[in-house]
């Protein structure tokens, strides 16, 4: 499955960055997603659970290794994901750039294998529900954005 | 048409229906002992992956949990499955037998392979601790494409072996090169037929016991090859065949895949309940239906037919690859089916054929209904649909000038077919079923008046109609003992299992007809290898013809020995007795004569002497193993209308003609042709396992693998024709697979002609609505 678009915070890419790079704010973003925790300098580990058609709450044990740093332009995401129903492997590219209308543009391309249970089933759900959770994280992320921006600036 | 005797043409009704319909039938999942523990087995989500660890600590610490086994906990016992089926004595012939193991050790080669296998108080239990296994696996590349597996640095399903191919074979007769020459036309397409599922209601289930006091083994499998589990199991648990019994009661539904063997549950149950002494149970859910029984279908055929432009075939080279799944352990049955059924009912007297077997990362291959057979039938029905395009004649006409006539019998075609026999059809008359199915069908009427009619008026209806032989009722052998009791009641007993085919009607039929007494009163118990522990089992459409057979030849042992008893105790000459309604008296008289059953009870006295060169009681054990198989015959014909803008097909119309032989009891004919019509529409139309290229299939749920239902399935119009085989006494051809043989060529050649001038060729079987919209958007002829 490929996965790939484009979003626009609106926020410094900077501090776009460094919330991409935040274990905490991903967590908070990504829907379903247990905890995420650094294990190494741009390793993470945590767990997730991910509802697809017939196949609720399947829990999986996630890995991201983070790799091709170039702050703050681009990095790819390695991510694997384990569990009773299944498995997903991936890779995610992601490009920042400062578009002269403002803002931070994210280009991002993932190519996502899924297997087990859970491809077998929710095949014609997983492309439709991988959408919709990327635009919530997304979404969320440019929630965090906001917050920290208004933190930032101090009490008005 | 009028029953001609109990046991020739007699549509009596099924003694099996009662138990069945009133659900008193026993099936595997209905065995409930005492103390039973229940399986789950941890599967390979990975189409492809070598395993580095599986640590079941956790799993066999939670609550409930009897038992975990890996592939370390197996010791000597983890061993290659035996090679089923070894190939035929093909000169040239490649094989390379790569078995699989009961659970997965250094490598997975499928989704659904087994990795583990937990043992607990419940399933619920089971399956949960399922969970509590980790599995570490290394993903590697999987081989999910035919064409991609042999390619140069494919990945490798085996490693130990130089490519994926793990079978090449070539059969030819005649000298198809020099025909070529000849040829006015040369038609030459690739043709493409893709897996589907066997999608039986009744899924695999096993029960296994072992009593130690009396070390007896007993298992409860809904294989179709009970004897031979039996004496499997015997071999790899070091236990004597008399030790183990194997019992296959009722079954819902073979289809092929319950002949597979030995899956890895079955290999791993008995010895598990032989180690803890407890019973256990597995039943197979629909999930894991989808990826551990084995499936059919894929082959890619590279085919071309040359003809003179009168349209008559002068040769036929075909290459093709055959998917075989992960493991190969049935052999190559399928592809030499395939080869071997290429031929139909023609005269080809030049054949090169020519294929590759392709291990891939998808579950193992073994016969499904048709078993191959269907995709030679594509290849020469649609070649030959081509050419009549090509060459402006009717698709009839061009399959009269080339059937085989009634004096060609038996016809050698000098290639081995998959029983390693030479290929010979026993006898045949395709001619006047070809006429009588264009007859049933309208088909002069349709092509002339009615499809024009319906084209002006906008509408797209189409006729097509194929012809088929099938290879049936192939040896080695099977046996039944047949036994008067002295209540009159006559018991049959036969090795083969039954699936629902109407076997406890048919061989009831064969030995009432013999001894003469009421169908009802013969008591047919087949599938307990207590009650008959030698013989092979149910597949290749020879249930009737080879245990039929064997029946026939006990029953005429029997009467024969009530004669001679009924002889002595009436002190008259055997010649001068008959059997009649359950009795024996002298012929042509009005007495009441003996009954069987106090023959019986004569013939097994508490005094006196049984007589030297005597047996006592009324019972006979006979055998019967046919040289070579009888070849069906058949021919299908189908009306559709197909809505261009949605891509559905409407089946108006569907005649089968078809010829097994004598017929024993033509309801339970035309109810195996109803089935197979309706697996062989499946087939084309609804059902395909898609897999993506790393393996994984995408479609393991009835929501999204459909199969036909009652109102995708037309009336289906059956007439019989009866030419019948002299290789067995009652002259019997199988009729198993026959109704979904020919369906998928049937289709493609129905709905192309009714898109005639939408540029549509198919070369392809199954369609969908959604491919078929495709087809229709690219005008696919070329």
């Amino acid at each position: 499955m490929n996965l790939s678009g484009a979003f626009t915070f609106a926020g410094p890419r900077a501090t776009v960055w460094d919330l991409l790079q935040d274990p905490e704010v991903l967590a908070r973003s990504l829907p379903g997603t247990e905890r995420l925790t650094r294990v190494g300098e741009d390793r993470f580990e945590g767990a997730m659970t991910v509802s697809v058609g017939p196949v609720t709450a399947a829990r999986f044990a996630v890995t991201v290794a983070l790799g091709d740093k170039a702050p703050p332009e681009r990095f790819t995401m390695q991510i694997d994901g384990r569990g009773g129903v299944g498995f997903t492997r991936g890779t995610a590219s992601i490009a920042l750039t400062e578009p002269p209308e403002g803002g931070t543009l994210m280009d991002y391309t993932a190519d996502v294998q899924i297997g087990g249970r859970i491809a077998a089933v929710g095949q014609r759900l997983l492309e439709s529900v991988a959408r919709a959770m990327m635009r919530q994280a997304l979404d969320a992320l440019n929630r965090e954005l906001q917050a920290r921006l208004d933190a930032g600036a101090g009490p008005r | 048409m009028p029953a001609d005797t109990r046991d020739r043409n007699a549509r009596v009704p099924r003694n099996e229906d009662a138990r069945l319909l009133t659900g008193r039938a026993r099936f595997v999942d209905d065995v409930r002992l005492p103390d039973m523990l229940h399986v789950a087995f941890l599967r390979s989500d990975y189409a492809h992956a070598r395993l580095r660890g599986v640590d079941a600590s956790a799993a066999r610490r939670r609550p409930g949990v009897a038992a975990v086994y890996t592939a370390a906990d197996l010791g000597d016992y983890s061993k290659p499955a035996p090679l089923l089926v070894p190939p035929p004595p093909i000169p040239g012939l490649v094989f390379h037998a790569c078995t699989h193991l009961p659970l997965a050790t250094d490598k997975v080669r499928h989704v659904g392979e087994p990795i583990a296998m937990v043992v607990a108080e419940s399933r619920y239990v089971a399956e949960d601790a399922l969970a509590d296994i980790v599995v570490e696996a290394e993903p590697l590349e999987a081989v999910g494409d035919l064409e991609a597996a042999l390619a140069p640095g494919a990945p490798r399903v085996h490693d130990h072996l130089e490519s994926n191919a793990a079978a090449h074979v070539v059969q030819r007769k005649g000298d198809y090169a020099s025909a070529r020459t000849r040829a006015d036309l040369v038609i030459a397409r690739r043709l493409l037929y893709d897996r589907g599922a066997a999608a039986a209601i009744e899924n695999r289930a096993i029960v296994a016991q072992w009593d130690a006091p009396a070390e007896e083994l007993t298992v409860w499998d809904t294989t179709q090859a009970p004897i031979p589990i039996r004496n499997g199991l015997a071999r790899m648990l070091g236990l004597l065949e008399s030790q183990v019994r194997v019992v296959a009661p009722f079954v819902g539904g073979g289809f092929g895949p319950k002949i597979m063997m030995f899956y890895p549950e079955e290999l791993l149950l008995p010895w598990a309940a032989m180690r803890l002494g407890r019973p256990l149970k597995w039943t197979e859910d629909r999930q894991e239906n989808f990826h551990a029984t084995t499936q059919e279908r894929g082959q890619v055929h590279d085919a071309e037919m040359a003809l003179t432009r009168d349209g008559r075939i002068l040769g036929v080279r075909d290459r093709f690859l055959f998917d075989t799944g992960a493991y190969d352990p049935y052999g190559l049955t399928i592809p030499i089916n395939t080869q071997c059924t290429l031929l139909g009912p023609y005269d080809i007297q030049h054949y090169d054929s020519e294929f590759t077997a392709v291990f891939t990362n998808r579950t193992l291959v073994s016969p499904v209904r048709g078993a191959g057979r269907q995709h030679g039938v594509f290849v020469s029905e649609r070649l030959l649909d081509i050419a009549a395009r090509e060459l402006g004649l009717d698709r009839v006409e061009i399959r009269k000038r080339n059937l085989l006539g009634p004096d060609r019998f038996p016809h050698d075609h000098r290639i081995l077919f998959q029983d390693s026999a030479p290929l010979v059809y026993d006898s045949g008359d395709y001619l006047p079923a070809l006429e009588q199915a264009a007859d049933m069908i309208g088909y002069d009427a349709f092509r002339r008046d009615e499809q024009p009619r319906a084209r002006a008026a906008g509408r797209h209806v189409g006729v097509g109609i194929a012809c088929y032989v099938e290879g049936t009722g192939i040896g080695p052998y099977e046996g039944a003992r047949v036994t008067v009791e002295p209540g009159g009641t006559v018991r049959v007993a036969t090795g083969v299992g039954t699936q629902g085919q109407g076997h406890y009607t048919v061989f009831a039929q064969i030995v009432a007809g013999v001894l003469d007494v009421e169908v009802t009163a013969v008591q047919v118990v087949t599938g307990d290898t207590r009650e008959f522990q030698w013989g092979t089992g149910t597949f290749a459409s020879r249930g009737a013809v080879v245990a039929g057979s064997a029946c026939h030849a006990a029953a005429l042992a029997v009467r024969d020995k009530a004669l001679a008893v009924a002889s002595r105790l009436l002190d008259m000459p055997a010649d001068r007795l008959e059997l009649a309604a359950g009795r024996v008296r002298v012929r042509g008289s009005s007495d009441a004569g003996v009954a069987l059953g106090e023959l019986a009870a004569e013939a097994n006295p508490l005094r006196g002497a049984v007589r030297p060169g005597t047996e006592p009681g009324l019972e006979a054990t006979a055998y019967f193993g046919p040289d070579r198989g009888s070849t069906a015959s058949g021919v299908h014909a189908m009306i559709v209308e197909v809505d261009p803008e949605t891509a559905m097909v409407d089946i108006t119309r569907y005649v089968v003609v078809h010829d097994c032989g004598r017929m024993i009891n033509p309801t339970i004919v035309e109810g195996q042709i109803h089935g197979g019509v309706a697996h062989g529409i499946g087939n084309a139309f609804f059902e395909q396992l898609v897999y993506d290229d790393q393996g994984q299939l995408l479609n393991a749920s009835f929501m999204d693998y459909l199969l036909p239902t009652a109102t995708d399935v037309p009336p289906i119009e059956t007439a019989h024709r009866e030419t019948p085989s002299p290789f067995n006494p009652v002259g019997l051809k199988g009729v198993g697979e026959a109704g979904c043989i020919p369906t998928g060529a049937l289709f493609a050649q129905a709905v192309e002609d009714a898109l005639h001038g939408f540029g549509v060729e198919i070369t392809e079987i199954p369609l969908s609505p959604s491919r078929l919209f495709d087809l229709l958007q690219r005008g696919s002829r070329p």
